[in-house]
């Protein structure tokens, strides 16, 4: 069975002609009812990968792709007007900062009952009745006061709730969640996790989870896909990223989220940064930064050519030239 | 209703202090006021002394000069705000008509130039970088530099002289607006688009908006159920400042159309030195400002609930 959602090599670029791409031939596959995390650092290119698949890149970006298909409907040649009937009641998305995503000139009920109106085609009474029950669902108390707030009147855990209400107002059969948690208080960021995990569950969607913290994403995903510098370096299933990652940059991920400490005792932190990483044309775009060429002696082969995605016999794919020869050794 | 009151304190306030001011404008120039007062009637320079006289008592001129002031409240609180020196009639009277015209001349403009801008500015803002925008933004910013007295002119020279369809000059029907209201819309206009472009372009990059399309909304239906009214509140700001400043007269376009307006009589009132007039016109202009600061206050809260709140109504 093909997957609900099928991304295949995705390449997003700003700028010039020839300007390094932001996203360098991305292929996923979300299969229905999965959850699937996208981690990386900032600027690896995640939320571009998110914001493509709603078509909602930022002016002036350029996507390029082998295809993007939503349960079997082309997305990167639908028209607006086909777009806009996914994004209303198939593909739903949060945001990372929800305060700023709700209009500062209009209630909250308002917001959350224009898909009902457009979509759902409720009456205007019937939609604001809807709003309640929803804003309740989403574990907000007193929703008919809730509903006539405005954004900046709300907490970030309320309004990313209020987020999650509109997202999930159309049933979609796809949430793409962009770090919806990272602006919240971890207290707040565990409460929306939980929502949104029995929001799942309930209404059996699939989801596109993003995220820079590897911490985040285990107790919710099924399988998780690292990127790094607008590429993919490894996909698996949770437990074996986890267990058994395979490409350095995840093992240096996990030392991150496990609050690994150095020998003099300080905070492991990842040399160097991504910033610059997207311009590497030849070799491993990892490789400046990475633990293990030296040890590996394998400076040729990283310098000389990208290693390409490489699986072994359970399914978990990496891109790295050391990974492939132990595979080889081995 | 706290916030009301307290705009009305402010404004009673504000317009006794340029009152008090502006009464005491003829007195700290020099001169006699008597003697002025009887050059501006008579453009007589060898004044005799005895009608001097009789002119210093008729107007209480000889009394303390917080005694004049507070008679000249008085009367103006009950209506009365004096006889025009030069013409003699009631002052009340001429500044009615005087603001009935401006008021006319400056609000049709005004909107006329608002509704031009918000269409233009939002083409701009949605084209922006592409050739559409490019036009908008160079002819604005030309039209800026177009003084009136050049535009005026110019307008009077094509639709008046060499096609015919429109009168030169006058007040007497909607037909003799159109040539001043386009004269005096042109500025403000091009301001209005420049306005209306930036802060739609504001707008159209923050968060809310690709929030809204992510909901499904068009983007036709996502800018006017969450752009505009987000993209008004600084074009409503600069709106209200060109009103209270037009109402105050435009004396180049009233010369130049010859326009009954409250520009042309303050400029006439004083070249006569008719301190009656100056003194009316120049308290009206200042109170119609305070209020439409208010009012244009009372609108920003009712648009942008943000500063609702930061009053504690919440």
């Amino acid at each position: 069975m093909p997957d609900q959602l099928e991304i295949d090599n995705l390449t997003v670029s700003f700028g010039a002609e020839g300007a390094p791409p932001v996203l360098d031939g991305v292929s996923l596959g979300v299969a229905k009812g999965e959850v699937l995390a996208i981690v990386g650092e900032s600027g690896s290119g995640k939320s571009m990968t998110a914001m493509s698949v709603m078509k909602l890149l930022p002016r002036g970006a350029r996507m390029k792709a082998g295809g993007i298909r939503f349960d079997g409907v082309d997305i990167l040649g639908a028209d607006e007007r086909t777009m806009n009937r996914i994004r209303g009641d198939r593909v739903s998305m949060l945001f990372q900062q929800p305060k700023r995503m709700l209009d500062p000139t209009a209630t909250v009920g308002r917001q959350v009952a224009e898909p009902l109106r457009r979509y759902a085609g409720l009456s205007r009474h019937k939609a604001a009745d809807r709003v309640i029950e929803l804003l309740s669902d989403v574990g907000i108390a007193e929703p008919e006061r809730r509903a006539k707030a405005y954004a900046h009147q709300l907490s970030g855990g309320i309004a990313q709730r209020v987020m999650i209400a509109m997202a999930l107002a159309g049933e979609p059969e796809l949430l793409i969640a962009d770090e919806p948690t990272t602006a919240l208080d971890v207290t707040v960021e565990v409460q929306v996790l939980r929502l949104i995990a029995t929001k799942r569950a309930e209404l059996g969607m699939s989801v596109l989870f993003i995220s820079h913290d590897l911490g985040v994403v285990s107790s919710l995903a099924d399988r998780i896909a690292v990127m790094y510098a607008g590429r993919i370096v490894e996909v698996g299933t949770t437990d074996q990223i986890l267990r058994q990652p395979q490409h350095p940059y995840t093992r240096s991920l996990i030392k991150c989220a496990t609050l690994a400490r150095e020998l003099d005792g300080s905070l492991f932190v990842i040399p160097g940064d991504v910033s610059s990483a997207r311009s590497i044309t030849k070799g491993c775009r990892f490789m400046p930064r990475c633990p293990v060429v030296e040890e590996a002696h394998l400076h040729d082969s990283c310098d000389a050519e990208e290693p390409p995605l490489s699986g072994c016999a359970n399914g978990q794919v990496s891109r790295c030239w050391a990974t492939i020869e132990t595979r080889r050794s081995a | 209703m706290l916030y009301l009151l307290r705009r009305v304190v402010v404004l009673l306030t504000t317009l006794l202090l340029v009152s008090f001011l502006v009464f005491m404008l003829p007195y700290l120039t020099p001169g006699d006021p008597a003697r002025k007062i009887l050059r501006a009637r008579t453009g007589d320079l060898d004044l005799d002394p005895e009608t001097v006289e009789r002119l210093r008592i008729e107007y209480g001129l000889d009394l303390p000069i917080m005694q004049q002031y507070w008679n000249w409240l008085k009367d103006a609180l009950g209506g009365d705000i004096g006889i025009s020196y030069t013409s003699g009639r009631p002052v009340a009277g001429m500044l009615g008509s005087a603001l009935a015209n401006t008021a006319t001349l400056a609000i049709s403009a005004l909107l006329f130039a608002l509704v031009v801008a918000l269409i233009l500015g939002t083409i701009a803002a949605v084209k922006r970088g592409k050739p559409a925008d490019s036009v908008i933004t160079t002819i604005t910013q030309g039209f800026v530099a177009i003084p009136e007295y050049w535009m005026g002119p110019l307008l009077v020279l094509v639709f008046a002289l060499n096609m015919g369809v429109l009168p030169s000059a006058g007040w007497k029907g909607p037909l003799w607006m159109i040539l001043p209201c386009l004269t005096l819309a042109l500025r403000p206009m091009s301001y209005f688009t420049q306005v209306t472009r930036a802060s739609m372009v504001d707008v159209l990059e923050s968060p809310h908006i690709t929030a809204a399309r992510s909901r499904g909304l068009s983007f036709g239906e996502t800018m006017l159920k969450h752009g505009v009214r987000n993209a008004l509140l600084p074009v409503v700001t600069l709106f209200s400042v060109w009103l209270a400043g037009l109402l105050g007269g435009s004396v180049v376009v009233e010369v130049i159309f010859a326009i009954p307006g409250m520009g042309r009589m303050l400029y006439q009132a004083i070249t006569n030195g008719d301190v009656p007039i100056i003194q009316a016109s120049v308290v009206c202009v200042v109170g119609l400002t305070v209020i439409i600061t208010t009012a244009t206050d009372a609108l920003y809260r009712l648009i942008n609930p943000t500063v609702r709140t930061s009053h504690g109504t919440r």
